[in-house]
């Protein structure tokens, strides 16, 4: 017992200490321990606040977060009327996870190539057979299918819900609304632009509410798609829009695409014809001419007269006319009859600077103003502008723009000469008219009425009258430039009016992109066989919905015109 | 001794009662708002649900879809100009009936006297309360133009029945408007000469209307049949009306 042992372990040092290191040490190790009891006493009075905090004022398990209001995962997108043109859904989805397959492999891909044939069974077995850890099978699926996967019992199987944005209308305003991709964001039109707005979590519980009316846009797009079909075009598109307000109550382009199944939409389908698309739109530039002449006084009105021979050389070019008068014509008669050669005499008087100076000023040498991500930009003769080149634009020939500007142009001659950005924003309470900037005078903007009204009821544009809709505009029938030479054969037609002419409320253009001739139209491809009629169609149907009551008897003031009709003076004294 | 012993512990037990109770209360509240979160969370999902169903019927009735339906089934089209009425007159002015001329009815001179049934309202003038009803002289000599004739009749009903009706009518001045009447009855020229043009305006008006019925009453009966033939059996059945016909007037 007392026998040496071997130091195992060390030798305790504390006996070695004096009396007072030790009482020294016996306070520091009270400290401690009670510098440790505080601390486990502080975090169980802390704990036990929270529990009476959380008792008193707090939340209990069972509580649902964020259910406690409604927030889209991307914001809709509504008509001027508060119909859905996009809106976001719960759709099914159906995953695989080919790692966690635990049945039989085979079985489970004859089963799902029945249940979904777009794969063969031997797909699916690879599919399953890969070592992949995750496959989409099907996207938006139907409720009866996802029952159907869901009884197969595979806990491989996944199936969710997932947000998937609908377009209720499918083709309606397709080019206006856009389309989403795979990641949801916006890809096209409204969806685009407004992607910001539409996905922010602030913003998206708010719908956008677009200026399109959902009503006015199918009477447009059935119209506009009857036309193309008949006449075999390759294209067209069509604008709506408020004179006064520069909203868009209804833009097309034709061909369009379905915005539920954007992939399968081909580049000619995508393309925006009335924004992004410039054409060489012709006569129904003419307007513009004559405005820009009168506001600068180079026309005193439309009882002016001028030389109009069979053909006009000028500049070492020769104009032609479709209809030449071989005589003298009044500025009425031109605009009647949409005369090249007496447009070029005003244009060539107007000369190149003042013409390129209006040109400015109405938004025709820039990009259109729009929110749209989707805008052309006009095609100008640019260095080669020269005093034929003015004569040719004087015309419409020879400049191009976007369907979408032409309307703006109209609406800008035909709100008193004020000129508001176009929209697609509905205007209201929430979101005021911003101020407009002047362009022409009132007083030729008042002065156009009766002579676009004139084209209709006399002129080229008779087959877009609209009984009781007082319709006035202009027909425009261009070539197109094909390989670089204009074409003889194949046109551009559009037609640009504004309805109720005795107060211009609304402006509608058309444009038919090569429209082939018929039986109907005796060989014909000009505008006034092929465009018009849509537009008396297109306005009978819209023009009640947009509260434009039919009347007989009211017309613009037709005695400023009508006494310079050369025609009409002959009609008049056979009827008398 | 005791009681101060267990003083401290009725304080701890009153504190853990009163906290106790604090607890409860807090719990009440915990509890109604979680319910409250339920309702909410119900609505939401309701919200979601119409959102759904709005959506899908929205998409079975898309315009294209109502476009096809209404070219191809209804064959509708949207309505012509001179479809839209400006207003409820034009509307009426479409129903108004119809007036067809009799062309087998025998031919009756304009200026044939033909008795027939006055007018409601001439009517109600005459009845047997016609006296207590004129209200204003001016109504009683416009009226007394028309119908001198025909008021002797009721004028021996009218005394008899003026007591009843002035129980009545007791605010009205029965004493002020009878004068008026035998002023009117009491000029028999007057009334003789106002007569006839009146009665040739009706045989017009009648004429026109209804030729058959003029044609078959005889000319010279005229008198009679105004005096008893329309007042007679409309005296009782208009004598209600006749209170409430003069002011009308």
């Amino acid at each position: 017992m007392n026998a040496q042992q071997p130091a195992l372990v060390a030798p305790r040092t504390e006996r070695l200490r004096p009396a007072g290191q030790r009482l020294q040490i016996l306070a520091v190790m009270h400290q401690r321990l009670m510098f440790g009891m505080l601390v486990y006493a502080g975090l169980i009075a802390l704990i036990a606040l929270r529990i009476l905090y959380l008792a008193a004022f707090g939340d209990h398990a069972g509580r649902k977060e964020g259910l406690t209001s409604f927030v889209p995962d991307r914001g809709d997108i509504l008509d001027r009327d508060g119909q859905p043109l996009a809106t976001t859904i719960d759709a099914w989805s159906i995953a695989i996870h080919p790692t966690k397959v635990i049945g039989d492999k085979l079985a489970l891909a004859q089963r799902l190539a029945q249940l979904m044939p777009e794969r063969s069974a031997e797909q699916y077995f690879a599919m399953l057979r890969s070592g992949k850890s995750f496959f989409y099978l099907r996207r938006r699926a139907a409720p009866e299918l996802v029952e159907a996967v869901n009884a197969i019992g595979e806990p491989g199987l996944a199936i969710e819900r997932e947000p998937d944005r609908l377009y209720p209308q499918t083709t309606l305003a397709a080019s206006v609304v856009g389309f989403t991709g795979i990641d949801g964001h916006g890809g096209a039109g409204i969806e685009r632009a407004f992607d910001d707005y539409l996905s922010n979590p602030d913003t998206r519980g708010k719908p956008l509410v677009s200026s399109i009316s959902s009503r006015v846009q199918q009477a447009l797009e059935a119209e506009l798609g009857d036309a193309m079909q008949h006449f075999s075009a390759i294209g067209a598109a069509g604008v709506v829009m408020d004179v006064h307000t520069g909203e868009i109550l209804a833009m097309t382009s034709l061909p369009t695409y379905n915005p539920n199944a954007p992939g399968q939409g081909t580049p000619e389908q995508h393309f925006n014809r009335a924004t992004l698309g410039v054409f060489e739109l012709g006569s129904t530039f003419k307007p513009f001419t004559l405005a820009m002449a009168m506001d600068s006084g180079v026309v005193s009105g439309p009882g002016q007269m001028y030389n109009c021979p069979q053909t006009l050389p000028a500049y070492g070019h020769i104009v032609h006319d479709t209809h030449p008068f071989g005589r003298q014509c009044s500025v009425a008669e031109i605009m009647m009859e949409s005369s090249n050669i007496g447009m070029a005499q005003m244009a060539d008087k107007l000369g190149k600077d003042r013409q390129k100076a209006w040109l400015k000023k109405m938004g025709f040498l820039d990009r259109v103003e729009i929110e749209l991500k989707e805008r052309g930009r006009p095609l100008t003769p640019g260095a080669r502008w020269g005093p034929f080149e003015t004569m040719t634009i004087g015309f419409g020939q020879g400049i191009a723009v976007a369907p979408l500007q032409l309307a703006m142009g109209y609406a800008t001659l035909f709100d008193g000469g004020i000129y508001h950005p176009p929209t697609i924003l509905k205007v209201g309470p929430d979101r005021p008219l911003a101020p407009g900037r002047r362009v022409f005078s009132e007083d030729t903007s008042y002065r156009m009425r009766s002579l676009l009204r004139l084209v209709v009821m006399k002129g080229t544009g008779r087959k877009a009258d609209a009984p009781g809709y007082r319709v006035g505009g202009k027909t425009g029938t261009a070539q197109k430039l094909i390989n670089g030479r204009y074409s003889n054969t194949i046109n551009i037609t559009s037609f640009a009016g504004v309805f109720p002419m005795d107060d211009p409320r609304y402006v509608i253009v058309v444009m038919l992109d090569e429209p082939k001739a018929t039986k109907e139209t005796y060989g014909f491809t000009t505008a006034g066989w092929n465009v018009a009629p849509v537009v008396s169609r297109t306005v009978s149907r819209i023009a009640p919905m947009l509260g434009v009551a039919p009347n007989m008897h009211r017309e613009p003031n037709m005695s400023e015109v009508l006494p310079f009709v050369q025609e009409a003076h002959k009609q008049d004294a056979k009827k008398d | 001794m005791s009681a101060r012993s267990f003083g401290s512990l009725f304080m701890v037990a009153s504190c853990a009662g009163a906290a106790l109770g604090c607890y409860l209360v807090s719990l009440r509240v915990a509890s109604e708002r979680a319910s409250l979160e339920d309702v909410e969370t119900r609505i939401v999902l309701a919200q979601r649900d119409m959102r759904m169903i709005q959506t899908e019927i929205g998409t079975r009735g898309r315009l294209s879809q109502l476009e096809r339906w209404n070219a191809g089934a209804f064959s509708l089209s949207a309505p012509a100009a001179n479809q839209f009425l400006e207003g409820s007159f034009q509307l009426a002015q479409m129903v108004a009936p119809q007036h067809q001329v009799d062309f087998q009815a025998p031919v009756v001179l304009a200026a044939a006297p033909a008795p027939e049934k006055p007018g409601p309202l001439e009517q109600a003038s005459t009845d047997e309360t016609g006296a207590p009803t004129a209200a204003t002289p001016s109504g009683m000599l416009h009226q007394a133009s028309l119908k001198t004739e025909t008021r002797e009749v009721p004028a021996t009903t009218a005394i008899t029945m003026s007591p009843t009706a002035a129980t009545k009518s007791a605010d009205k001045p029965v004493t002020a408007a009878k004068p008026a009447q035998h002023s009117s009855a009491d000029k028999p020229g007057l009334a003789a000469a106002q007569l006839r043009p009146a009665k040739v305006a009706v045989a017009q008006k009648k004429t026109v209307d209804k030729p058959a019925l003029g044609a078959t009453k005889p000319m010279t009966k005229h008198v009679e049949l105004a005096k008893n033939d329309p007042l007679l059996p409309l005296a009782a059945k208009h004598s209600g009306k006749a209170k409430d016909s003069p002011p009308a007037r």
